[in-house]
């Protein structure tokens, strides 16, 4: 009866104990770049998909956020001269209620696919290269907000010769 | 007589009164039954002991960070109306400290709470302190004006947010003590009710002592350990490293080494010159804590 009485007592010290929340440091998302093809010719366009995956539990805001104060996700491209020209296209994102909001807000959850396509100059010589950029975010949870932060890009492509 | 003999009814309470034994039975009874209650006292006695002094403790020392109170790290900043805000002015009071950013929705729901409870108690030796870790000052005026916040607000740094044990959500609120201590830490959107709580009981507290009886409104959920940052960590020449059992030659080989290794973070730099200028990245962090634990065990350097 002791030992019953005992772990009755015990059990929702163990409950509170597990239930505390906690926010460990460090990244909550993922990105990797697809190519998809690894070759191009001057003067074509170069296409390529962010695959992002969003730790559960964990939201970014949509490129186009609900709210103005919101920073958006979005993909960041240093410039180089044999790129004269990007579109980047974006998932519509997901309208999610939260405890700490009355409004909805559309966000990114899960995996998500940005599409990226750059435009090659035509005057592109052949060679390799790499357009570096960065997935910029600011993510939350339920209760807390990260601060905004990224993940590091690159987009590599070989620029082939007009006859190859 | 057979003192072993079962008895005949349920715990022997209804002895048959026409059994020559009954009397010693009923002794033996009374005696069990007596025992029976000793033993429930002493049961009852030690969940409560148990209680009063481990559980309740374990829950306080949860919530409050060691069952200690520490100090509130220093801040010294200049408000977003260009006046000095320093929290040793504050000693005396009871203080909300809440580090949030405009761009955090949780943080914008928590301020109209705020400003109610400035309006309720600064009569009574209370103010809320608003560290914003917002970039830029801009939206932050602009927020202030349009909330009609009525406690100071200033901008903070990376520096205040890692004296405070490293700010990893928004937002982050304790609440300080007329003795300037950290009774409480909350990381994340919480009811204003319970800091109100909380706010009242740091209110009836003596300025002259620390009040071990506080009582967190909130076991679970956001309240959080209280550990601040390592001055001499954060101060240090390479940020997040705290050199004072280095030799000046292990300093010398720790910072050569990180000068000579690429930072992975994707910032470009080496890693000493990514601890310096991005004092959050967590992977130069990392690697140089790393580095540094290898030439103080090695005794390299020194």
């Amino acid at each position: 009866m002791i030992t019953k009485t005992f772990l009755g007592l015990l059990l929702p010290l163990v409950v509170v104990s597990t239930a505390v929340w906690a926010q460990a440091p460090g990244e909550v998302v993922k990105a990797k770049v697809t190519m998809a093809q690894g070759v191009a010719r001057p003067d074509s366009i170069v296409k390529a998909a962010v695959e992002v995956e969003v730790l559960p539990g964990y939201h970014i805001n949509d490129h186009h956020p609900t709210l103005d104060y919101l920073i958006p996700t979005e993909v960041k491209l240093d410039p180089i001269k044999e790129v004269t020209g990007k579109n980047i296209i974006y998932p519509k994102g997901e309208l999610r209620k939260f405890a700490f909001s009355d409004t909805p807000l559309s966000v990114y959850e899960g995996k998500v696919q940005v599409e990226v396509a750059l435009q090659l100059d035509r005057k592109a010589l052949p060679g390799d290269y790499e357009v570096k950029g960065k997935l910029a975010y600011q993510a939350c949870n339920d209760h807390a907000c990260l601060p905004p932060t990224s993940v590091p890009l690159s987009f590599p492509f070989k620029v082939a010769r007009h006859g190859d | 007589m057979d003192l072993n003999e079962p008895e005949s009814s349920a715990d022997g309470l209804q002895p048959q009164p026409s059994d020559p034994g009954a009397s010693v039975t009923r002794s033996v009874s009374r005696g069990k039954l007596v025992m029976g209650a000793v033993l429930a006292i002493i049961v009852v006695g030690g969940l409560y002991l148990i209680n009063r002094y481990w559980i309740k403790p374990a829950l306080m020392t949860q919530a409050n960070g060691g069952g200690e109170h520490p100090e509130a790290p220093a801040i010294s900043l200049t408000d977003i109306e260009g006046k000095r805000l320093d929290l040793s002015d504050y000693k005396g009071k009871v203080v909300v400290l809440d580090f949030w950013a405009t761009w955090c929705a949780p943080c914008r729901e928590e301020i109209p709470g705020f400003v109610e409870m400035q309006e309720k108690y600064a009569s009574q030796g209370f103010s809320v302190i608003g560290v914003s870790m917002d970039d830029e000052p801009g939206p932050v005026v602009e927020f202030y004006k349009e909330f009609k916040m009525n406690y100071p607000v200033a901008v903070g740094n990376p520096r205040i947010g890692e004296l405070y044990g490293g700010i990893l959500g928004l937002p982050t609120t304790f609440l300080i003590g007329r003795d300037g201590r950290i009774y409480a830490k909350h990381t994340g959107g919480v009811n204003p009710a319970l800091i109100e709580e909380e706010v009242q009981q740091l209110l009836a507290m003596s300025p002259n002592a620390e009040r071990i009886d506080f009582k967190p409104a909130l076991l679970v959920g956001t309240t959080t350990k209280v550990e601040l940052g390592d001055p001499a960590a954060i101060d240090s020449e390479i940020p997040g490293l705290n050199l004072t059992k280095l030799t000046a030659e292990q300093k010398d080989t720790l910072k050569k080494q990180l000068s000579e290794q690429h930072c992975p973070c994707g910032c470009n730099l080496t890693l000493l010159k990514c601890r310096q200028v991005d004092r959050a990245c967590q992977i130069s962090l990392k690697l140089a804590r790393e580095q540094m634990e290898k030439i103080l065990k090695s005794g390299a350097g020194g």
